[in-house]
């Protein structure tokens, strides 16, 4: 349905301006912000992490206050269903307690946390009904039966006397955006609704966004930092930074021709999913303010050498203990017959959904977890039969970085002491040696010299990546693994950080294991792709092979899941229920059958079935 | 169900543990059972002779044997001091003492958790730093520091309780209530002040949680919210923390009881003590170690029954 243009907005807001008390005095989180949305409209606010985006979600709900915000300005008009229009910045806390969750209903990122472990689905769904439409408790279940044949779960009879742990990420977010449509909000807020989850699941959550949109005439406020949902999802389009309104306008308007530069910067750094066909090596990314590089190194382009790592037969497996003496009673089988190898001064990516066994291939690699079987050689390394003196020789060789640059810091220790510390521990430097080598490696990050001495939270996420790829620089390895290093990111800090680790590639030589679930990401930099799926990888080669070419069926709903970030490719929007993963646990002693592969070309290789 | 036959294997390995302790250490300490009999002033061949009749002269692991199938068939044994048998003697005094700790903790438990949730929900303002202050008085200052101000206050001075002994609660329930209001309140006010920082850091932690800004988006009330949604997801950590603290309680029971008079098991274990009652020590000690023990383990039910996730992972 297109958007009721001759209708009154149903939320218009003017000038609004919200700040939060701090110890250093009132700090403004949403400057002067003004948008309105009609029913039947999709309104997305896009803009990167502090942009004032959530505050200003948050705002509307006056929940803004719960975290210490104010609205200190600004109109927030709503036409509630009786057609009254009143301003949301001055109602009194009853009045709100009646709208929330009634007239305007919120989904939120986090689905694994969004519902309370302790309460039964079913609780959950009902006490909103029954505090709002004043239903019966029996009239509240059969009510909130409904809505989870709505939002599609299976089994929903069950569901409804399950608690929230026992259901899956995906389902979880189904639940909680039956909770905020169970009393069928004139207005849905939908903050980063989809960020925490699968392609294939966000594919789903999108798709069943907008049918309720169609449905229901609703007006919807999508929040998000992602261009590509942002292109599949909006009539309209707000550009937010640093709590102001950049651009705003409709969607085809906003990605075809971009009026500032705010908004160009931030559509060049989004990587498309597509747009490497023909090309032959890993390209940077766009960054606004630098000229576009043509290709990345003359070794990229070379034919593989000779393998840096190789991995054969590699299978991890965890076991599941039970009973009452804690035996091993099953085992999940995490990575299963997996083999690839890796050129020196290559990138191979593995990618694949969660669950999928990318990071544990990539922590077996570095015996971060015990293999249970296969081979893994490095650069004449045997990797799984090295003893303990030999491994920690070794591990100079093969560093890591990992996803959460907030978590992976030491926060009482200075930045300058966090990176020598692999310098010290190879007994690589000493002395005024350490500090010479530091600086030179802040250099090499491009970070400034005077953050030495600093502690990791002076700094903000991008900078801490940065400190992290800067300690695995420090013994010079061969092989890096980055498990989802930008998945954290902003897309232009991400665009960056993915061009200083080509860089870095290409002076160095480096060879690196890219584990990541970002297709676009990963087109753009690798040699060398993996798909995994339940543990196996199931298909592997040259990225252009994978991507232009994708043989396997797992590989191909991969691709049509992810969403494009531009607004006249969108996909079609039926529902899509992709098939949920299957467990990989098993019985001890169960020996799956080898991973056997079919060459389509010479080193595209696809995974048999069996 | 597993985790729970898991839960009482370990229980019971452990309470054989607590016996070797108890029961090695008791019989390295100096004394010996047949002069505290006899008296200092016997003479040798009666001592011999009784040591004989009460193989103290059999190895100590026979010793321990039959000591463990005497507890086990309900035969503890006699108190020297008390000269009457040791089962019915605790029993008793460990019913006094159940009496002010069951009321230390209902009275802790009753004040700590509003007034956590309150300074939870009051984080970083003035209701917060004011609770703050008074729990860190409470822990700062030992307990029976408290027994002794309350004593003053509240039976020299207004003359409401008695300011010592014990009454029986089969015989006078109301009287052995208020011999017990008086030490439950001096050794609960400390409990009182650390249960309420657990539960003020507790709540605080899930007031942030993104369930709780969904329990407001529904348009839920606060009361609702943080009387419901929230404490629900508290009850477990704190009174997992209170089970431990039954443990203190039974330590502290022994200069509480002795300040005011109250013969329960904490009195009874000082006395045993001092006159080297090693029978009375040991099976005291004992019985203690399995009392705390029980509460924790009934504190994990509780547990289970309030968080649907660990039913499941266990």
């Amino acid at each position: 349905m297109m958007a009721q243009l001759d209708l009154p907005p149903i939320i218009e807001v003017s000038n609004l301006r919200v700040a939060f008390e701090t110890d250093g005095g009132p700090v403004v989180g949403v400057k002067d912000v003004s948008f309105s949305i009609r029913p039947g409209e999709t309104l997305c606010v896009v803009g990167e992490s502090g942009s004032g985006k959530s505050v200003t979600s948050l705002s509307l709900m006056r929940l803004v206050e719960f975290g210490g915000g104010r609205i200190t300005h600004g109109r927030l008009a709503f036409t509630r269903s009786n057609g009254e229009v009143i301003d949301l910045a001055q109602t009194d806390a009853r009045t709100m307690q009646a709208i929330r969750g009634n007239e305007i209903g919120m989904i939120f990122q986090e689905p694994m946390t969004s519902l309370n472990p302790v309460f039964t689905i079913g609780r959950q769904l009902e006490d909103g009904l029954q505090k709002h439409k004043r239903l019966s408790s029996e009239a509240a279940r059969a009510r909130a039966l409904e809505l989870l044949r709505q939002v599609r779960i299976p089994e929903p009879e069950r569901r409804l006397r399950q608690y929230p742990h026992e259901l899956s990420g995906g389902m979880r977010q189904r639940v909680v955006i039956a909770i905020a449509m169970a009393c069928e909000p004139r207005l849905l807020i939908a903050d980063e609704p989809t960020t925490a989850l699968d392609v294939t699941i966000q594919a789903e959550i999108l798709a069943l966004i907008d049918r309720l949109k169609r449905e229901n005439g609703m007006a919807v406020l999508f929040i998000t930092h992602d261009m590509a949902v942002v292109a599949q999802m909006a009539d309209r389009v707000v550009v937010m930074h640093r709590g102001e309104v950049v651009e705003a306008g409709p969607v085809a308007d906003i990605f075809a021709a971009p009026t500032k530069d705010y908004t160009r910067a931030l559509l060049a750094a989004v990587p498309k999913l597509g747009e490497m066909r023909g090309k032959l090596a890993p390209e940077r990314m766009r960054v606004i303010g630098m000229e576009p590089v043509v290709a990345i190194s003359a070794v990229a382009a070379e034919p593989p050498a000779q393998p840096l790592l190789s991995v054969r037969h590699l299978s991890t497996r965890f076991p599941v203990r039970g009973s009452l003496l804690r035996r091993t009673v099953a085992k999940v089988h995490a990575v299963e017959d997996v083999s690839f190898s890796l050129a020196k001064g290559q990138t191979l990516s593995l990618v694949g959904e969660s669950g999928c066994g990318k990071s544990t291939c990539g922590r077996s690699i570095l015996r971060l977890v015990e293999a249970e079987a296969g081979e893994i050689e490095l650069d004449g390394w045997d990797i799984r039969t090295l003893s303990v003196v030999d491994l920690r020789r070794a591990r100079r060789d093969m560093q890591m970085v990992f996803q959460d640059p907030y978590a992976s810091l030491n926060p009482y220790r200075r930045l300058i002491d966090q990176v020598a510390e692999p310098l010290q521990n190879f007994g690589i430097a000493s002395g005024s040696e350490i500090t010479d080598r530091v600086a030179a490696l802040f250099d090499r990050v491009e970070l400034p010299r005077n953050f030495l001495r600093r502690y990791p939270h002076e700094l903000s996420g991008g900078q801490r990546q940065r400190v992290a790829i800067a300690r695995a620089l420090a013994p010079s390895p061969k092989l890096i693994v980055a498990d989802e290093s930008v998945s954290a990111l902003d897309v232009s800090v991400q665009a960056q950080v993915l061009n200083l680790l080509m860089e870095l590639q290409a002076d160095l030589g480096i060879s690196f294991l890219f584990i990541s679930h970002d297709m676009a990401v990963v087109e753009r930099v690798s040699h060398q792709v993996a798909v995994m799926y339940l543990g196996r990888v199931v298909e592997i080669g040259p990225r252009a092979a994978v991507f232009e070419d994708p043989r396997h069926p797992y590989t191909r709903s991969l691709l049509s899941a992810v969403p494009i970030a531009d607004p006249s490719q969108r996909r079609p929007r039926e529902d899509q229920n992709f098939r949920p993963l299957s467990s990989p646990i098993f019985p001890v002693g169960h020996s799956p059958a080898p991973s056997l592969y079919d060459e389509v070309t010479p080193g595209h290789l696809v995974l048999a079935e069996f | 169900m597993s985790y729970i036959l898991r839960r009482l294997l370990s229980i019971a390995l452990t309470l054989v543990l607590i016996s070797m302790i108890t029961f090695g250490v008791t019989n390295i300490l100096p004394g010996d059972v047949a002069m505290m009999v006899l008296g200092t002033q016997s003479n040798p061949t009666a001592l011999a002779g009784l040591r004989q009749t009460l193989g103290l002269n059999d190895p100590l692991a026979l010793q321990y044997w039959r000591w463990v199938v005497g507890m086990l068939t309900g035969h503890f044994g006699n108190s020297l001091m008390f000269k009457v048998p040791i089962g019915p003697l605790l029993l008793q005094k460990m019913t006094a003492s159940a009496l002010i700790v069951v009321m230390s903790m209902a009275l802790a438990l009753a004040c700590a958790i509003p007034l956590g949730v309150w300074s939870a929900v009051h984080r970083n303002r003035w209701q917060d730093s004011t609770a703050a202050s008074a729990a860190l008085l409470g822990i700062s200052l030992p307990d029976f520091f408290w027994g002794i101000v309350m004593i003053l206050i509240f039976a020299r001075t207004l003359g409401w309780l008695p300011s010592s002994g014990f009454t029986d609660p089969s015989v006078n329930f109301i009287a052995a209530l208020q011999h017990a209001l008086l030490p439950a309140c001096a050794l609960g006010l400390g409990l009182m002040a650390h249960l309420t920082r657990i539960t003020r850091s507790t709540m605080t932690g899930i007031l942030n949680q993104e369930f709780i800004r969904v329990a407001r988006a529904k348009g839920l009330d606060e009361r609702t919210v943080i009387w419901r949604y929230a404490l629900a997801n508290a009850i477990g950590p704190v009174m997992t923390v209170a089970g431990l603290q039954v443990g203190y309680l039974f330590g502290s029971i022994i200069v509480i009881e002795s300040l005011f008079n109250y013969t329960g098991m904490g009195w009874v274990t000082y006395q045993a003590l001092l006159n080297r009652d090693i029978p009375l020590i040991e099976t005291s000690v004992f019985v203690i170690a399995t009392v705390v023990m029980l509460v924790n383990f009934l504190v994990d039910l509780l547990y289970l029954a309030v968080d649907p996730r660990l039913r499941q992972s266990r």
